[in-house]
């Protein structure tokens, strides 16, 4: 076993290309906002810039084959490609585009080449933002109870109904959206996937007053949003995976969201968090006081789970290795730990972990953020309830054949 | 980055699989449970053949040199059944603090018959005020001549009832620091006697005027020797992931064919809930304990890797025995049924090599939260 990224000579030459390629690419006027909703519509120019410069090299999606834009790079490269952005506080991609980070490898199994050829390459190339567009007022957990519609007429569909939760500042263009195509049909059976052009005319967005953005602070997804569509007439071709088979294709979607691609985490948060308390000031450190510390070091052994079960998902997916239970156990993880190490910074630091001032918070505010971000993340990509039921079907506690992990390939 | 299991990994799995399962069924670990004595008539002649005394010990002292991860794989197997005897802290554990502590002469006199399982040693460390620290220690040697005598009372050691031999851990007349001796088990004025209770393979070992030779003395012994119990913590986390995963099996079985209710209790939430902790403790277990043995093996610093893997492998096998226990209910208890084997173990090796507190407390230091 090796659990060290190791650079072989190779990869040596490959992290120095990468080093050199963010050096040149990523502007100096990128400023890391403790709070992703403060992003300036400027801010997000300056990402979506990198993005289509990454994309260009195939770097943006790295794992998507290259005759879609993608870089068909290896685990090891992927993971010195999101290392390296991670050291300067970015992800990959460095914006919200969860349309596109889940969106794409859905297509890729389930699209036409025409699908692919047409949508893949814009995604991958950062030409394009695009939303996932789930949930609604009336169907979270339950996502096969969704109400919004989708009726065929003639070479268009017409689309009614609210989404909520979604998206990011500053827009997109594309939403991957899971509508009900048969309102009259059965359960899991009258569903389908459409790519829907965001500049139809009937479409509207209203931003949301979240406590925090969740789930994915790290890209900077800033404010969620409702969108509301009335009439809005959708190409027909843009049903993706075939009419009332989006139940299907919401297993693979729902794979990937529920964390079974594996991201090499990111512990920046709880590394200053640590520095943070360790930094002595007029002969006086927070570490100075056992129970703190004791607190602290819980704390970094609960990450080091965290990131190791991350680490194990990552590579069972760029493996193409059989998975059951890892993605949801990841997500599970993640959500309960994030709370759990916010409270452990409410007993260690005090109120210290509660404010923005600009006077007094530390770390520009980045851990007062953390504080909202991991009570607003328990929701996003499912509810640890629901991702506990997902683990009890794939362990097959229920008695029944242990439920198969959905294809991502 | 590469999780598998190399072949080399995988054909030691298989036979210790083989093993775990011809000759460590549960009557059969009941039995010894009953009579640990049987051990060495019975498993260990087959564990000298499989070559497993050696793995740990480099080839010029007679062992087959394989590296940590290989032999932890091996313990996750024993682990499974549990297996119970003197394997780990002979031919690991001991073995590896000569190889860390010892002279050329000491090692060259007891590393091939640790191998060859000629002789089993065991490591007496802990005393009264229990801990695995230099600072617990009392038990002394006093120069008579041209050798020492040694005196003190050792208790919760583990394995000594098998022993042929002991590494005795103590302060040396004369000396600086804490001192490593070896002395035979079976010398005038060492008394063994095996602990009863909810404990598995712990005795009292008194010392009284034991004759030490100053050539089996590793003088000022100790840092070394505690390097060589921190190199080899995750081997025996690996032995805890093992019991883990077993643990977790008989859940899960159990929860899919008891009925109550009308249905099997699989089906319920609640009995579902117990299942994922204990599927989260054994993966959480799994790869911290993993992980730390991949650095050790590549020559990377593991030592914060290794305290992490101790203090989450003892909560895990702990807890993981409790949630078991929460599905199984009163069938759970019942000793025939095999459960109690692993719970007792998730105690008595809680503290083998430090408990989870001594090692976290070592992690404020290694992040650097205290003045190391």
């Amino acid at each position: 076993m090796d659990f060290a990224i190791q650079d072989s000579p190779e990869q040596t030459a490959f992290r120095v290309e990468v080093r050199a390629f963010l050096d040149k690419n990523v502007s100096p006027d990128i400023e890391h906002m403790a709070d992703p909703c403060d992003m300036s519509f400027e801010q997000y120019q300056l990402r979506r810039d990198l993005g289509r410069a990454l994309g260009a090299k195939g770097w943006l999606y790295p794992s998507m084959p290259k005759e879609y834009g993608g870089g068909d790079l290896s685990t090891e490269q992927i993971g010195i490609l999101t290392d390296e952005l991670t050291r300067i506080g970015l992800a990959l991609p460095p914006y919200y585009d969860a349309g596109g980070r889940m969106g794409a490898p859905t297509i890729l199994v389930w699209g036409t080449e025409e699908h692919k050829k047409r949508f893949l390459p814009p995604i991958c190339r950062g030409e394009v933002r695009t939303w996932q567009l789930l949930t609604e007022p009336g169907a979270g957990s339950d996502l096969a109870g969704i109400k919004s519609t989708a009726i065929r007429d003639g070479d268009h569909y017409v689309v009614n109904g609210q989404k909520m939760y979604v998206g990011s500042s500053h827009g997109a263009d594309y939403s991957w959206t899971i509508l009900v195509t048969d309102p009259k049909g059965e359960r899991h059976k009258n569903l389908s996937w459409l790519m829907i052009p965001m500049n139809l005319p009937g479409i509207s967005v209203t931003p949301m007053d979240l406590l925090a953005t969740g789930g994915e602070g790290g890209s900077g997804c800033g404010v969620k949003n409702a969108v509301f569509f009335d009439n809005v007439r959708v190409p027909a071709e843009n049903l993706v995976g075939g009419e009332n088979n989006g139940w299907k294709v919401a297993t693979t979607h729902l794979e990937v969201e529920h964390g079974g691609m594996g991201r090499l985490a990111d512990r920046r948060v709880v590394y200053d968090f640590i520095d943070l308390c360790k930094k002595r000031e007029d002969g006086w450190a927070i570490a100075d006081d056992p129970g703190a510390r004791e607190e602290l070091v819980n704390l970094y052994i609960e990450s080091e789970i965290t990131r190791l079960f991350a680490m194990r998902n990552h590579w069972l997916s760029h493996t193409n290795q059989p998975r059951s239970y890892e993605g949801s156990q990841y997500s599970l993880r993640r959500k309960l730990s994030g709370l759990d190490m916010g409270e452990k910074m409410v007993r260690i630091a005090g109120p210290l972990v509660l404010t923005k001032d600009k006077r007094w918070a530390p770390l520009r505010g980045s851990i007062e953020y953390f504080q909202r971000d991991s009570i607003t993340s328990l929701h996003p990509g499912a509810t640890t309830d629901i991702q506990r039921v997902i683990m009890a079907r794939r362990l097959g506690i229920g008695g029944r054949e242990r439920e198969k992990a959905a294809n991502l390939r | 980055m590469d999780l598998s299991l190399n072949d080399t990994q995988k054909l030691i799995q298989d036979s210790a699989r083989d093993f775990v399962r011809g000759s460590c069924g549960r009557d059969a670990l009941l039995k010894l449970d009953r009579d640990p004595a049987a051990i060495m008539t019975t498993l260990w002649p087959q564990m000298l053949e499989m070559g497993w005394t050696g793995m740990a010990i480099p080839e010029e002292y007679g062992g087959t040199g394989n590296n940590l991860t290989d032999v932890a794989v091996l313990f996750e197997e024993l682990g499974c059944g549990p297996v119970p005897g003197p394997l780990f802290s002979s031919a690991v554990l001991c073995a590896r603090i000569l190889m860390e502590a010892g002279s050329d002469t000491l090692k060259k006199a007891w590393l091939p018959r640790i191998a060859s399982g000629e002789r089993v040693f065991a490591l007496a460390l802990t005393e009264s005020q229990y801990g695995w620290t230099a600072d617990n220690v009392r038990a002394a040697a006093k120069r008579t001549g041209s050798d020492y005598t040694l005196s003190g009372t050792k208790v919760f050691v583990h394995d000594a009832n098998f022993a042929t031999d002991l590494l005795v851990v103590a302060r040396v007349e004369g000396g600086a620091g804490v001192s490593v001796l070896r002395i035979d088990a079976k010398a005038a004025g060492v008394a063994i006697r095996t602990l009863d209770g909810f404990i598995t393979g712990m005795c009292e070992v008194l010392l009284d005027n034991v004759k030490v030779a100053t050539a089996d003395i590793i003088s000022d012994g100790w840092p070394a020797a505690e390097r060589a119990m921190l190199s080899v913590t995750p081997v025996l986390c690996a032995y805890k992931v093992g019991s883990c995963k077993t643990v977790f099996d008989m859940s899960l079985n159990y929860a899919r064919e008891r009925t109550q209710f009308g249905q099997i209790i699989g089906r319920f939430s609640r009995v579902q809930d117990h299942l994922i902790h204990l599927v989260n403790y054994l993966d959480s277990a799994r790869w911290t304990t993993y992980e730390a043995l991949s650095k050790l093996d590549n020559g990377m610093d593991a030592t914060a890797s290794c305290h992490v893997a101790k203090s989450v492998a003892s909560e895990s096998h702990m807890h993981a025995c409790d949630y078991a226990h929460e599905v199984h209910a009163g069938i759970g208890v019942s000793r025939e049924y095999g459960l109690t084997l692993h719970t007792k173990l998730s105690r008595s090796l809680y503290h083998c090599l430090g408990a989870p507190r001594l090692h976290r407390k070592k992690l404020e230091s290694v992040l650097g939260l205290v003045a190391a």
